[in-house]
């Protein structure tokens, strides 16, 4: 046990962890990360794959990362550049009748127009409408006022509609529909649920890169952010220690001391811990109250399908069919908005959608180090999948690269010939990799996404604070529950 | 001929709304399409000697004050009570356990709760717009603690015993398209299709016959055979409704019992309604998914797992709803529905001859619009197998001594009642439309179940507490009507 207690210990050196960590150093507190794998990051994760290929493990895409947090941790300085800023949405249709949406509505609306007129003519109000009421519910979600009360009832309206329904009175095209209803499962709902609604205001709400809504590469992929967010803790003072997972936060009425795997017990005065709600309270402080409702809730809250990870390494320039489409984009292949909720059944009843629904980054064509000259990597986000399947994740590995090439072979007929190497993350491989227990931090409910901030970052312990997807409305890899965590942390050892 | 308010349809939320209005003194017209009044509460001869409600055998229950108040036990209305009981694919029966029975009691305060809400809402004028008046915070909405709740998880909680679970579920599901694994589908507690305040003496009609008494001694005019198909209005407010055979008929209110989509899409012209409006009505959603085979049975079943005036819901567990649901979501008669059996005559032996049995099955998960084309007597055929079925888990051997049968599919529903689509609750029961649009729940607007259109009131299956219980929703509208008549807004 070393001599004095660290101000605050980081468990989970992942983005969220490693923000939190740099923002608590740079007020001067003497700060400790602990992390389980040998290296940092997290989810955001750059490897190598196969032998010329580099590929991002799990997150493939940035699309709400702080940006109050890349300036105020002087991440640039730290090295954080991006390939891509604003990338395109693709929704891949397999009569290749594509649409593309740039942040330029005209372009947007002209891809629109091949498959409805008025849907065209309706988008423009559609984001209009959309890209309000999510500046107004930022107040709500990251500022630490409350919000105005019209915007709370506004949102609290919303947290009752489901995003179908809400599409269905603004579209009629399958097409955009599916492609714009894909964003609400992000939280393991179906689009049909109440409160899906607010996932697409949520993505709204995000300004990476300083654009509202846009979706971002990094240049070295996401493990280049993991690395800018370690320089910058790491030069505001923060020790990182990796190879060294926590097992137990000890408290008494307050966090005293959180004990590693290896027996070593760190002194401390608080503790930040980016791993989920659900772990943190019941796996690492389970000898210590948090209140019997709430570890019951948690007990009961386990979420209901997962998200799985195909890395594919092509030989060539995936040949998509029809109208040509922006390589560096972000493709959705989502063909019927009622196909979400039918694979969402399936992946419940433990099974793998026939038809899955995807989400794809090219990450070879916005940065060229991903692969050697000519060839690509592609990276493919399946959802929903089962959590744990009936046949059991070993036996339907297979069958999911099965599925995912025989789906996009209807997009992009020919594609399966260039495939040179495949590999499958399933959910339980996450789990048991990162340690994420549900990919991001827990389904998102409306009552969770209005909840204000302290109750998503404090909770019954004093000095245990969550800074991770949990403690954001939504998960996401945005660092900002890390700032606010870390700020809240400040506040309150200072008064 | 001018009238204070006409009432269209002549259901038991339209003849609930006469007998108020009339008793307030307003001069009350209800116009109703069919031949007799009634709607969804009829009672017909489907056999020779052989009598059943066609669309439903039970309401929701009709609170006890306004039963007293209608003077529905004067008028010879009783009902016989008809508890639930769950009947596996292998024919064992269970009741509801004791923490089932607390949750149902529970959903039914709050359903006491919604339905006190909305009448107080009813019967508070709406102040006036002025620019500067600002809405008042709404409070929150009994049940909505669970509108964020799946079914199958608030069970879960619950109800210790997972066949007593699954009873709780067939009930608050029974006849309609829903997944219980689905956020907020716990709303369906709220408005359950029957609660088992039981079948009328008589069947429904003469429910139907006695509120129909109930108006005309209060004053009110009942046309039938009449069909409204538009509305008059006069400077954007309504001054009456236009019939199918060019008559007029003035009126300073109109309350409407059709649902949403009905009321706003067909009675007005495409250009009459703001778009908001007609864009509200257009994106409402309709659930729906009943069918009912009536059948006449030579001699009562030999055996019934239980008392034979119970309902029976024969559910095969969750894969088999959920392979029902998926079924019914690609247009295809499932192969095993969730059902529901009641034999009929067993309560009220008039129902059928001497010697003889009634049986209705109500079935669940059964599509509106079939992928395959229109709803022809083979899919007829194949419903009444399937409803065979299952009468035949529940009592062995039902399917000899048929001697005929009469299915009502959908489509029935819609050109019978004017249901649309076929969904005798009006609407999917999902929070959006629960809290947000049953209907035109605006921030300032004025409250239910007025509508954006001055001088426009919707009962009936649509509006706010239209499926909490029966007869409710007329009496809702009525409050409204004559709160505002009387504080002089509708001249």
């Amino acid at each position: 046990m070393s001599s004095a207690p660290y101000d605050a210990i980081v468990i989970g050196a992942g983005v969220s962890g490693l923000a939190a960590a740099a923002y608590a150093a740079r007020a001067g507190k003497r700060v400790m990360v602990v992390e389980a794998r040998n290296k940092v990051g997290g989810l955001c994760e750059t490897a190598r794959f196969g032998e010329h290929f580099r590929a991002p493990v799990a997150a493939h895409a940035l699309y709400a990362l702080d940006p109050r947090v890349v300036k105020d941790l002087a991440l640039t300085r730290h090295g954080l550049a991006f390939a891509v800023r604003d990338m395109p949405s693709v929704g891949l249709r397999s009569d290749g009748k594509h649409i593309v949406l740039p942040r330029n509505l005209a372009a947007g609306t002209r891809s629109i127009s091949i498959h409805s007129r008025a849907d065209a003519d309706a988008y423009g109000a559609f984001w209009r409408d959309l890209f309000a009421l999510a500046r107004a519910a930022r107040t709500l979600w990251w500022e630490q006022s409350a919000g105005g009360e019209r915007t709370r009832e506004m949102l609290a309206r919303l947290g009752y509609r489901s995003a179908s329904a809400w599409l269905d009175s603004w579209f009629e095209s399958d097409a955009l529909k599916a492609m714009l209803a894909f964003d609400a499962t992000a939280g393991g709902a179906t689009p049909q649920e109440p409160g899906s609604a607010l996932q697409l205001v949520w993505r709204a709400a995000q300004e990476m890169c300083g654009l509202q809504g846009a979706a971002a590469f990094p240049k070295g992929g996401p493990g280049a952010l993991a690395e800018a967010l370690l320089a910058s803790a790491q030069a505001a003072g923060a020790e990182i220690r990796t190879g060294a997972p926590a097992k137990r936060i000890h408290a008494n009425g307050a966090v005293a001391a959180v004990e590693l795997a290896s027996g070593e017990t760190l002194a401390c005065r608080a503790v930040l811990s980016s791993l989920s709600r659900r772990k943190t309270l019941l796996d690492l402080a389970g000898g210590v109250s948090t209140g019997f409702a709430e570890a019951a809730a948690l007990a009961r809250a386990r979420p209901r399908v997962g998200a799985a990870k195909v890395l594919l390494a092509l030989s060539a320039a995936p040949p998509f069919a029809g109208v040509s489409v922006p390589l560096a984009g972000r493709f959705v292949v989502c063909d019927q908005p009622g196909g979400l909720a039918a694979a969402h059944a399936c992946a419940r009843a433990g099974e793998l959608p026939e038809d899955p629904a995807m989400e794809m980054v090219l990450p070879s064509a916005a940065d060229p180090g991903f692969a050697p000259p000519g060839q690509h990597v592609l990276s493919v986000l399946v959802r929903p999948v089962p959590l744990v399947p009936v046949q059991g994740w070993p036996a339907l590995k297979p069958k999911l690269v099965e599925r995912v090439i025989l789906a996009l072979e209807r997009h992009a007929a020919g594609l399966a010939r260039h495939i040179t190497a495949a590999e499958a993350l399933t959910p339980s491989d996450i789990e048991y990799a990162y340690g994420a227990d549900d990919e991001l931090g827990g389904a998102a409910t409306a009552a969770r996404m209005l909840a204000p901030w302290a109750s998503r970052v404090k909770c019954a312990i004093a000095g245990l604070y969550l800074c991770g997807a949990s403690a954001e409305p939504l998960g996401a890899i945005s660092g900002r529950a890390g700032r606010i965590a870390a700020v809240t942390l400040v506040a309150e050892q200072e008064r | 001929m001018r009238y204070d308010a006409c009432v269209i349809g002549a259901g038991a939320d339209g003849l609930t709304a006469a007998v108020a209005l009339a008793r307030a003194g307003l001069k009350t017209i209800v116009i109703e399409r069919n031949s007799q009044v009634g709607g969804r509460c009829s009672t017909r001869e489907f056999h020779p000697g052989f009598r059943a409600s066609p669309f439903c055998d039970e309401l929701p229950s009709i609170p006890p004050p306004l039963y007293w108040s209608l003077g529905l036990a004067q008028r010879g209305v009783l009902f016989v009570p008809a508890p639930a009981m769950l009947v596996d694919r292998d024919g064992i029966a269970i009741r509801l356990s004791g923490d089932a029975r607390r949750l149902l009691a529970e959903a039914a305060q709050l359903r006491q709760a919604a339905l006190a809400r909305a009448a107080a809402e009813a019967a508070k004028p709406p102040a006036r717009r002025s620019f500067f008046s600002r809405p008042a915070p709404a409070r929150p909405w009994p049940g909505e603690a669970w509108s964020e709740r799946a079914l199958s998880d608030l069970l879960g909680e619950r109800v210790a015993d997972s066949r007593a679970a699954a009873l709780v579920s067939a009930v608050a599901l029974c006849g309609r398209a829903a997944d219980s694994s689905l956020a907020g589908s716990a709303l369906n507690l709220l408005a359950p299709a029957m609660d088992g305040s039981g079948v009328p003496m008589g069947g429904l009609a003469a429910l139907a016959a006695a509120l129909e008494g109930a108006a005309r001694g209060a004053g009110a005019e009942i046309s039938c055979g009449l069909e409204v198909t538009d509305m008059r209005r006069n400077g954007g407010r309504i001054a009456g409704v236009g019939l199918a055979d060019g008559t007029q008929i003035e009126a300073r209110a109109v309350v409407s019992t059709l649902d949403m989509k009905r009321t706003f899409l067909s009675l007005f012209q495409w250009n009459e309604l703001a778009p908001a409006v007609a864009k509200q009505a257009a994106g409402f959603r309709m659930g729906g998914g009943t069918a009912r085979v009536l059948i006449a049975l030579q001699s009562p079943p030999a055996q019934a797992p239980g008392p034979e005036r119970f309902v029976y819901f024969v559910s095969g567990g969750q894969a088999e709803s959920s392979a029902a649901l998926s079924a019914c979501q690609a247009g295809t008669i499932p192969e095993a529905p969730p059902a529901a059996v009641r034999l009929v005559s067993a309560g009220d032996p008039r129902l059928a001859p001497i010697g003889a049995a009634t049986l209705t099955v109500t079935l669940g998960c059964i599509p509106f619009r079939l992928f395959d084309g229109a709803w022809t007597k083979e899919k007829r055929d194949v419903l009444q197998a399937r409803a065979l079925v299952a009468a035949d888990a529940v009592m062995p051997g039902v399917g000899t001594r048929v001697l005929a049968a009469q299915v009502i599919a959908p489509p029935d529903f819609e050109d019978a009642l004017g249901r649309s689509e076929g969904d005798l609750a009006g609407g999917d029961i999902t929070p959006d439309q629960m809290f947000a649009m049953r209907p035109f729940v605006e921030p300032g607007g004025p409250p239910p179940p007025r509508t954006p259109v001055d001088g426009l009131y919707l009962a009936g299956p649509s509006s706010a507490a239209g499926p909490l219980g029966a007869c409710v929703s007329g009496a809702v509208a009525a409050t409204a009507v004559i709160a505002d008549i009387g504080a002089g807004r509708l001249k």
